[in-house]
């Protein structure tokens, strides 16, 4: 029951892209790259990766680069980020800031930047950071911290299940116009939807 | 994409210089184009108004601007940045807000209940909150009226509340498989469970096709079958004569010497215009509704318009929304089928032996993956191995989500922060924390959530917090000392300013609030018209 194995390997929702409307084709078959950065410098795009690999535990380097290409997208956006709280700043100089502060905090314990600890220890600092854990030199009140965590998780959790090899994975249908889905009654799938390939 | 941003007589364009009532006083201007100003924009025009409609985003366009994707329709919400405060401090965006003509319509799921009798006398009947200065009886008319003009789809018999049905089109049929499974779970507790009453088609209507199941309510749909006032209200109006400004924001109500609202100042591209008009409509939801008006202070009004009670942004009120999943032996694809399709309000009325008072509806409520792993991530903790074990199991979960009544407090307030947006206004600063009333309904409705999951063969259950829905911060009532607008809508300060939308709610119900605004804003234009009719 507690696999992290696909229970629809053979199943590739791209494949069923002819029969999407033409909107939503080309928005989903650019999350598959090539990407261009504006904003983020290669080390922050690397910091976001290895943040994403611990948030969203995937591994995949083209899911990690979308990931990071949709941060840089939103960072640099003009569009508000919904809400915030006060006394934090506002989300790009939020997580900008908090990108420095995770390499100043491994560096001040292991004497080394955030991309050379291991993996585990990366794991550590983002559970710290989830509550207001780390140390709150350089303003990082618990407050601030857990903002950073919520904001950081908002954004890439909204990546990596945007994407469509994640969508296979999951087994999800996908986007179903103008063909709709027909038969949505318990235990029934259209023809064209995936199936388990094995019990769960 | 280009949007153009004036739209009457079956033209539209890209610019303001062809404007149809720009260089005159209209009768009336209405702010916010979404479930209460597209009614009141149509209602009035029918009623031969010379009505002008400014709405803050974009006129949509389904075809090209909507998409089958959740990433992509984070744009349909209003996502100018808002300072929330308080310990359970709210989300806004596509949570609860909507941008654009049509407004929350635009992304509701279409759920669509009237408010029952005991909604209007939460005073009278359990000794909090506040009694409305209206019945269900003076909302009773509006309800049928809205659910006709629109074809309601809903059970032949629903067995809550003062209407027991039938409704104006037939129930969906099929359900999905997450409906099917709250049903099954309903059943076995002696619990009452019907399909969902719904604003969208079980058949065609006026162009429009039947729902085919795609499951993007929220989204925006794609095919039409979902109302809105985008689709419905709005294109109607403009074509009995009204005009919609699309892309232009409010930025101030003006006042004149004697203390009576001439109109509305309004930035479209950079640029400021006027529209002048014999009476100002406010309908721009809970939040930026109190915000203009406060924004909209001068030296007549310092503390902001229609504020001599001082309760401009008082009593917000959400829906308290936890989400509980539990995950069964065989697949539920919460993906397929609108999102809603099977309901419960067998807990919606006090009952004194649960230990709080008001209830709470019970939705099966489907899910996008977005929509289920990020919410989980960052209100639940459930992110890292954990998230993507869940998820690579998604299709094997069942949702319940509860709507529960949360009571008006005026701790829970709309101010003015210290901080500004682009147009160099104060943004809203939004402060709400759950009272303990709310708190103990939310443990025993996630409670029932489980039990119901489990009695149909869940395991595991597990609970996403969360809120939906904006109620309240200029509430209605007969006393001007004790209340924002009368029981029409109407400012008690300024007679000839109205302020029409979910932010007139006394108190929250249990119940999702579209029809009951609708409602509202069709009581408002009967009155307008009754009252200064051409």
């Amino acid at each position: 029951m507690n696999s992290i194995e696909s229970l629809y390997p053979d199943y590739d929702v791209l494949a069923l892209q002819d029969e999407w409307d033409a909107t939503t084709r080309q928005i989903v078959n650019q999350r598959l790259g090539p990407f261009e950065f504006k904003l983020l410098s290669t080390w922050q795009q690397d910091m976001l990766k290895a943040i994403a690999r611990q948030l969203a535990y995937e591994h995949r380097e083209e899911v990690l680069t979308w990931i990071a290409a949709h941060v840089d997208q939103k960072l640099g956006s003009s569009q508000g980020e919904a809400e915030r709280r006060p006394g934090v700043p506002p989300q790009k100089e939020l997580i900008l800031a908090g990108l420095e502060a995770l390499e100043q905090w491994a560096k001040a314990k292991f004497f080394k930047g955030f991309l050379s600890i291991k993996e585990e220890q990366q794991l550590e600092y983002l559970q710290l950071l989830e509550v207001g854990g780390l140390p709150q030199d350089g303003g990082w009140s618990v407050e601030k911290q857990k903002e950073l965590f919520k904001k950081l998780a908002g954004l890439i959790i909204s990546a990596h299940y945007s994407h469509p090899w994640v969508w296979s994975e999951i087994g999800y249908g996908g986007p179903a116009y103008p063909r709709g889905y027909v038969r949505v009654e318990l235990g029934l799938t259209d023809p064209w939807e995936p199936k388990p390939a094995r019990l769960s | 994409m280009q949007h153009n941003c004036d739209h009457y007589n079956g033209e539209r364009y890209p610019h303001l210089h062809k404007r149809k009532y720009g260089g005159q006083e209209a009768d009336a201007v209405i702010v916010g184009l979404g479930a209460a100003g597209g009614v009141l924009l149509y209602e009035l025009a029918k009623a031969g108004f010379q009505v002008v409609g400014i709405e803050a985003g974009p006129f949509w366009d389904p075809q090209s601007d909507f998409a089958s994707d959740e990433l992509h329709a984070q744009s349909l919400a209003w996502n100018d940045t808002r300072l929330s405060t308080g310990s359970d401090a709210l989300q806004f965006g596509a949570n609860n807000s909507g941008r654009g003509v049509g407004g929350g319509t635009v992304h509701f799921t279409g759920v669509f209940y009237r408010f029952h009798e005991s909604d209007f006398r939460v005073r009278s009947l359990d000794g909090a909150g506040e009694d409305w200065p209206i019945s269900y009886q003076d909302l009773e008319p509006h309800y049928t009226k809205i659910e006709q003009d629109i074809k309601v789809s809903g059970p032949k018999e629903f067995p809550w509340g003062p209407f027991r049905g039938p409704f104006p089109y037939p129930e969906r049929n099929p359900i999905s498989g997450n409906a099917e499974i709250f049903r099954r779970g309903c059943q076995v507790l002696g619990i009452r469970s019907t399909v969902a009453p719904l604003a969208i088609l079980s058949a065609p209507f006026a162009g429009r096709p039947p729902c085919i199941n795609r499951g993007f309510c929220n989204q925006g749909c794609l095919p039409n079958a979902k109302f809105s006032t985008l689709v419905h209200h709005v294109p109607k109006a403009i074509a009995l004569g009204a005009e919609v400004l699309s892309d232009c924001l409010v930025t101030r109500i003006l006042v004149d010497k004697q203390g009576r609202v001439t109109g509305v100042e309004f930035n479209h591209d950079g640029k400021y215009y006027e529209q002048k008009a014999k009476l100002v409509i406010v309908s721009a939801f809970a939040v930026e509704t109190p915000r203009l008006l406060l924004n909209s202070a001068c030296s007549q009004y310092p503390q902001g318009l229609a504020n001599s009670s001082g309760l401009v942004g008082k009593y917000l009120m959400p829906h308290s929304g936890h989400d509980v999943y539990a995950r069964f032996d065989q697949e539920i694809r919460l993906y397929k089928g609108t999102p809603v399709l099977a309901v419960s309000q067998d807990f919606y009325e006090t009952d004194p032996s649960r230990g709080f008072i008001r209830g709470f509806s019970l939705h099966a409520h489907g899910s996008r993956p977005l929509g289920m792993a990020v919410k989980a991530a960052t209100n639940a903790g459930i992110w890292g191995r954990n998230l993507r074990e869940i998820m690579l199991h998604w299709n094997f979960y069942a949702r319940i989500t509860l709507v529960g009544e949360v009571l008006p407090e005026i701790k829970n307030c709309i101010t003015l922060s210290e901080e500004k947006d682009e147009y160099g206004l104060p943004r809203a600063q939004v402060h709400f924390t759950y009272g303990e009333n709310d708190q103990k309904l939310i443990a025993y409705g996630v409670q029932k959530c489980k039990e119901i999951l489990e009695a149909a063969g869940g395991k595991d259950p597990f609970v996403v917090p969360d809120s939906a829905h904006l109620m309240g911060g200029c509430r209605m009532g007969k006393d001007p000392n004790s209340s924002v607008v009368n029981e029409f809508c109407q400012s008690h300060d300024i007679p000839n300013l109205y302020i029409c939308d979910a932010s007139v709610f006394v108190t929250s119900g249990a119940a999702n609030p579209t029809e009951t605004v609708m409602a509202l804003a069709s009581r408002t234009a009967e009155q307008i018209v009754k009252t200064r009719g051409r």
